[in-house]
Order: C-alpha cells, then structure tokens, then sequence
C-alpha cells in the first residue's frame, strides 16, 4: 500500500485534507474542549499540551499505519479530525476515530459526510476490508452518524473504559466492505 | 516490559522471559497450524525479528510479558498484558507454543494467573481478547475463566486469504471476585 503524501478527499459538504504541523494548536483547542473531550478516548489522560502533541507528531509522522485527516467545510474551514490507526494490511482492517471539534458545527451533517469519504477512500484506495470503531454507550449523537454511514453494532464492550474516573460501556461498531460481507 | 513477577500455581509458572527463549519461540513458529491462531505473526519470524520483538515488548511501559513453563522448567509458551492505565483495562494474548502440551490446562492455569495479577496487583476494572470465532479450545478455556462472549468482530481478520470473524470477549474485576 503507497499512500501519496498529499491526499485530499471531497465530499458533499466537508473535504478532507491531511493534517499538517500548523494544525496542532488547533487540535490542542479542541481535544481540551470539556465538552469535546467528554466523549474522547483519551478523556481521563492529562490534558493535552502543544509540546505533547508535537512529541506525538514527531513520534507517529510517517508511521505507515495511520492517516489523520483535518475535516474542513467547503469553504475551507477547519471544524475537526478524522483518522485512520491501526491499518492493518495483512488483515485488511484499521480503527476509525473522529471528532467535531468546532461545536458550532454539531449535528449538521458534517460528520456524517466526512465519515461517507474516508469509508470510500479506506474501501476503494487503500482496499481494506473493514473499518472498525468504539464509542461511548450514550454517545447518541455519534452513534446516529456512524448508523447513517453504515456502521453496524458488534457488541457491547463492558466497562471498557473510564470517564470521570468511573467504568463505562462502549459500543463496538464495523462497517465491511458490501462485496467482502457477502 | 519484562515482568520481574514470579507467578505460580500448582502446575504452570510464569516467570520473565529470557533472551535464551526466543530460539524456542522462533522455533515453534515455524508450525503453519500454531500461526494461524496466533494471527499476528504471518511468517516464520526470523532470530533477529523474534529479538526485535523481545526488545521492543521490553520497552514498551504499556505491557507485561512473562514466559509460562512447567512447575519442572519446560518452556510452553508465552503470555502478554497489554494495559491501559487511564482506562484500568488491560488486553490480554496468550499462546501455548509446545503442541504437546495442548488441550492440558495450561493454558486455563496460566492465564488465571494472569488474571489475579490483573485484577489484584495491578486493580484493573476489564480484561479482554479476541480471539477466532472458530477456535474452539482457547474459546473454551477462556470461559473457564469466567470471560464472557461481548460481540462478533466480522470479517476482522484474513485466515489463508480468506477473511475470517473474531471474537471479543472479556471480564470484569467483581465478575473474577465473585469466584
């Protein structure tokens, strides 16, 4: 799999473009957002910093099996991330995660857009197999947008991981590509 | 990192694993029906990988790697726990090299070893695996255990260029108490 350096995707009302070493305050911003950070993985880590997140660029730069993407609006406003980790070649599979983190920007569709690009471009260009990911049990909002996108439910993963320093459950969700489901 | 934890029971220890181990495990590796459950290894690693992941699980804060052996000192295998702090969960991989020591126990006995380690030394709230929906034996063991079923991974991973359904199971702190 050779992934060019440059890749942009378009959707309907995002576009997806790489993630550059400008954006990382802005994704500072955004994952110290309590409200963003509420349904974040990462959420009982220590806040982010810049130089951490520098650290974790530097680290992970290059690193054949992620792709982080900035979502913009048409116009080229940058409202949140989206990415791939975990690619695994062999088994055709990678983990998704992605977040909004311009609040002013929630449940409008955006998300739901910009998960329909980056499931085409895993399925057509990197040709995986299936994209999988885990959410908060009582993230509805998230859950309605990856059901739209085609995320099927798995399981429910107990107390899978810790917020505000009690055991929560997440959800477990996949989509498979339509010709390797059949 | 290499566990400096001694855990034993009646018939299996897990001690730190040895630089002098991993010829056995690259040995082992060689067996096409023992890679196929394992999964993450496709190929026969050569010394040096099998040393280069010996360095790199040793370096790796995140993780626990022990060797499990007889209570005589025969080599069977091994068994990691991956950790995430933050979330008090860990993710656990265990493997029985030595076939002649399949179906036995083992396996079962190392891994509640694993397990009171888990849940007592280092008071995590979740420990899971995934495993192949197929592979009945381990599946068996781990419910031994006390894991339960949690959901159906489809289509998670390419067994001989087909792609395959996995399994992921887990258990929880006051689940292993309560036995």
């Amino acid at each position: 799999m050779t992934v060019a350096d440059d890749i942009r995707l378009e959707g309907d009302v995002v576009r997806l473009r790489m993630r550059k070493e400008s954006d990382l305050p802005k994704f500072v911003r955004w994952y110290n957002d309590p409200e963003v950070r509420h349904w974040l993985h990462m959420s009982e880590a220590p806040e982010q910093t810049l130089d951490g997140e520098r650290q974790r660029w530097e680290l992970t730069r290059g690193d054949p099996t992620r792709l982080s993407f900035v979502i913009e609006t048409t116009e080229g406003v940058p409202i949140g991330q989206v990415g791939l980790v975990a690619i695994d070649e062999a088994h055709r599979r990678a983990e998704l995660g992605i977040s909004i983190g311009e609040k002013a920007y929630w449940g409008r569709g955006f998300g739901t857009d910009a998960l329909r690009v980056i499931l085409r471009f895993a399925f057509e260009t990197l040709d995986l197999h299936r994209i999988e990911l885990i959410t908060d049990a009582d993230n509805d909002r998230g859950i309605r947008a990856y059901e739209k996108a085609g995320f099927k439910h798995e399981g429910l993963l107990r107390g899978k991981r810790q917020r505000y320093k009690q055991p929560i459950d997440m959800l477990l969700m996949s989509v498979v590509r339509p010709d390797v489901d059949a | 990192m290499i566990s400096e934890s001694f855990l034993s029971s009646k018939t299996v220890r897990l001690r730190p694993v040895r630089e002098s181990d991993l010829p056995h495990y690259q040995g082992w590796l060689a067996d096409d029906e023992l890679r196929r459950w394992i999964g993450s290894v496709t190929e026969q690693p050569t010394i040096e990988e099998e040393f280069d992941w010996y360095v790199s699980r040793r370096q790796d804060p995140d993780s626990v790697l022990w060797a499990i052996e007889t209570t005589e000192g025969t080599l069977l295998g091994n068994v990691e726990l991956r950790m995430s702090v933050n979330n008090l969960r860990g993710e656990v991989g265990i493997a029985i090299f030595d076939r002649e020591y399949w179906g036995q126990g083992y396996g079962t006995e190392a891994l509640k070893l694993v397990l009171e380690y888990a849940f007592g030394e280092l008071e995590l709230n979740r420990v899971e695996l995934t495993t192949d929906h197929d592979n009945t034996r381990a599946i068996r063991s781990y419910e031994k255990c006390g894991f339960t079923q949690e959901g159906v991974l489809r289509k998670h991973r390419m067994i001989d260029g087909v792609p395959s359904d996995s399994l992921i199971l887990s258990i929880l702190r006051e689940e292993w108490q309560v036995r």
